[in-house]
């Protein structure tokens, strides 16, 4: 029983208090930021290294959706135009603010309908699926539960049933083999529900855009609520997604 | 000679290599298994000449990589099976068979590795089934229910006793091997990464040695350590990972949760190096991209004083409760001679008291120079691979702290030179698992022209499915998380 208790004591008090204003560590690289200055002519360096082209030249757009938040696109610009800065708030409600411009001051998703809301605004239980993630994804929605970051202390759950679900969440780039599976899950969540789509691959195929092992019509089918950008999202990427989405944060 | 020798990340000549004859290849290679070699790949060298395949098998104890090859060009592409004698082989030959058609005369059962519905030798792959009284299956996943990778478990029970758990996988195939091939030169290092997003320091430093060597790229002294000190950091973050998990299966909370948190902290300390909590972004060809700054060394030191100080106090704590004790100890077993067999791999080997370590046995990198010690448990259960997570825990924040004491000066990154032609590489290296490796080769003009991956779940998952006969259902998630396996790693 003593050790039990000294134990809790050298826990402490870990979790993070103030989501909304905790930013990451100085290299931790969150929202794109893009300067309002011209390009060296005919510099194409940032989309030479970019992995998973998701820039677009003149002027100058970061697609976060293919974006891994690599560091190789902020090294090679010689005019220090694209910059990666630690805020965590990257999560869009639509495919299209996921474009980062040179306008782009914050990024958050559109306050949810009133009817989300009273379904889901006090309770949200997610199943997540993983349809081809690396499991880069699937560590980073577990680390929710931890005391770190404690996600059910906003209502917010995953649980093991579609059935008991209110929505789906995705990780992976959708494999052939998974497809059925996710659809058969999706299927099987009660009405209404959502889809969240958490990490690149999800939303884009990411690094994983060109395989021939993925089939992404689901997506193509269903209607998309959340679009989590990053490789992997960091958990408070998630967590500030989802209270701004449902006007808690 | 029948066979070319080669040593960790050495690169070699293609036209050195020695292709036999079918019955000539088979031989050669049952008397490699015999003198104690261990298989670590069979596949073509070149992904268009499937009738010319390599066997690679590594001997631990002279850190020598054996090359033979395989000609079979005049026939059909069957050889005969060695899994028979040594089950080790089992899946690589699985494996050829799905990926190019091969057929392993006489192999004990040939299944599938990554494809659904696949036809082997000549037939569509029945699952395993039992029957008879008393008798029942339970058919589990893809979709589990925690937050996990999928992957399809199928219980063939008798009573209460599973009598035989086989596990099909596939559900994450994305073909990366094939992307590799496809990829532009700077796409790699991130397909690398995403291998197995918990191990993307082990598999993003096998494919950067691998390229390395292919370019004869001479890497810094101190991007090497920096290297080795980044993986350390993840084998400490995933093993704490790992008893969080084996703690929480059995319901005991406060070290799960303390687990957790000091998990935080080791993977906070490589988002203070590069950035990602998982290491991402830190490798680049020819060393790394970020330095190690003051600032980086003194928090990193402080975020594992404070895992060294607290997980010594939990550990204890955990390994003196007599609840948790009677969890662990004689579940899941697999004995020293039974691991032997099969060729499981890192730390499931170890915990079965097989003394084999990639960092010891073909020490790459900075290990050559900063060895580690070799953490060996002979029980082969839960408790012992619960334990030597704890141990090598305590040896790798050992070997972290000197390193960081002594960072040598000197440049991080150098120039990555082209590709030499018609050459090929082996790159082994100790993930936190177990033993990870890479191979690649180029062809007459300088492009990949095979890229073949072996995570250590590819070895291992058979060993936890032979763990699980005559314990009961109820033991699985115990096990599963004992040996915490990678679904993404395995399939590709």
């Amino acid at each position: 029983m003593n050790d039990a208790i000294k134990i809790r004591i050298l826990q402490g008090d870990p979790i993070i208090h103030d989501v909304k204003s905790a930013v990451g560590l100085p290299l931790f690289r969150g929202l794109p930021t893009i300067q309002d200055k011209p390009c060296l002519d005919g510099c194409n360096k940032c989309t030479e290294v970019c992995p998973t082209n998701a820039i677009k030249l003149s002027p100058v757009k970061i697609d976060m959706g293919l974006c891994v938040f690599c560091p190789e696109c902020e090294a090679a610009c010689p005019e220090k135009i694209i910059h990666f800065t630690n805020n965590f708030h990257t999560v869009t409600d639509s495919k299209e603010k996921l474009v980062v411009t040179k306008e782009t001051q914050n990024v958050t998703p559109e306050i949810a309908s009133e009817k989300i809301r009273k379904y889901f605004g006090k309770s949200l239980k997610l199943r997540q699926i993983s349809a081809g993630g690396c499991n880069g994804c699937e560590l980073e929605l577990n680390a929710l539960s931890n005391v770190n970051f404690d996600l059910g202390r906003y209502g917010i759950e995953f649980v093991a049933s579609p059935r008991h679900a209110d929505g789906v969440v995705v990780t992976g780039p959708i494999t052939q083999n998974m497809a059925k599976a996710l659809e058969i899950a999706y299927e099987a969540v009660p009405n209404p529900k959502i889809i969240i789509l958490f990490g690149a691959c999800a939303i884009s195929g990411g690094i994983f855009q060109n395989s021939d092992k993925t089939e992404r019509k689901f997506l193509e089918e269903n209607i998309i609520d959340l679009f989590i950008p990053g490789c992997p999202p960091h958990p408070l990427t998630f967590m500030n997604g989802l209270l701004d989405w449902l006007d808690k944060n | 000679m029948k066979w070319i020798d080669v040593q960790n990340n050495q690169s070699f000549d293609l036209e050195s290599i020695v292709y036999l004859r079918k019955d000539d290849f088979s031989n050669t290679v049952s008397e490699l298994l015999q003198t104690g070699s261990r298989m670590i790949a069979l596949t073509p060298i070149d992904k268009n000449i499937p009738q010319k395949i390599i066997a690679v098998l590594s001997d631990s104890a002279s850190s020598t990589i054996h090359i033979v090859g395989g000609n079979f060009s005049d026939g059909k592409f069957e050889f005969e099976s060695w899994a028979n004698k040594y089950p080790q082989t089992n899946y690589f030959e699985c494996e050829l068979s799905e990926n190019y058609g091969y057929l392993s005369v006489n192999h004990p059962w040939l299944r599938p590795v990554r494809k659904q519905s696949v036809i082997l030798g000549n037939k569509p792959y029945q699952f395993f089934k039992l029957e008879g009284e008393e008798v029942h299956e339970v058919a589990v996943g893809p979709i589990h229910a925690g937050v996990i990778e999928p992957g399809h478990f199928r219980f063939q029970c008798h009573g209460e006793l599973i009598y035989n758990l086989e596990i099909n996988l596939g559900y994450q195939h994305r073909a990366v091997e094939n992307l590799f091939l496809k990829a532009k030169p700077n796409q790699r290092i991130f397909l690398a990464e995403s291998i197995a997003g918990d191990t993307t320091i082990g598999h993003t430093f096998a494919h950067c040695s691998a390229l390395e060597s292919l370019t004869q790229t001479q890497i810094s002294l101190r991007a090497d350590v920096i290297r080795t000190v980044a993986a350390e950091i993840e084998r400490i973050a995933m093993h704490l990972s790992g008893l969080g998990g084996l703690t929480n299966d059995i319901g005991f909370a406060l070290p799960s949760a303390s687990y957790g948190r000091l998990r935080t902290l080791a993977i906070n300390s490589l988002a203070a190096i590069c950035g990602s909590r998982y290491g991402r972004g830190l490798f680049a060809y020819g060393g790394i991209n970020f330095d190690f700054t003051n600032e980086t060394i003194e928090m990193v030191t402080e975020n594992l004083k404070t895992i060294q100080n607290d997980v010594q106090k939990i550990n204890e704590y955990l390994f003196s409760s007599v609840g948790a004790l009677s969890r662990f100890e004689e579940t899941g077993i697999i004995n020293n001679e039974l691991a032997n067999s099969i060729g499981l791999v890192g730390l499931a080997a170890r915990s079965s008291g097989i003394e084999d370590d990639i960092r010891i046995n073909f020490p790459y990198s900075a290990y050559r120079y900063n060895p580690v010690s070799m953490i060996t448990l002979s029980t082969g259960d839960v408790f012992a691979r619960a334990r030597a997570r704890a141990m090598e825990m305590d040896e790798a924040l050992r070997f972290v702290f000197e390193q960081i004491e002594n960072l040598p000066q000197g440049k991080i990154k150098s120039e990555m030179g082209n590709l030499n032609v018609n050459s090929g590489v082996i790159s082994i290296v100790e993930g936190w698992r177990g033993e990870i490796v890479h191979i690649a080769s180029i062809d007459n003009s300088g492009n990949l022209m095979q890229y073949k991956i072996k995570d250590p779940s590819f070895n291992n998952w058979y060993g936890l499915s032979l763990t699980l006969r005559n314990t009961a259902i109820s033991d699985f998630p115990l096990c599963n998380k004992s040996f915490d396996l990678s679904y993404s790693g395995h399939d590709l």
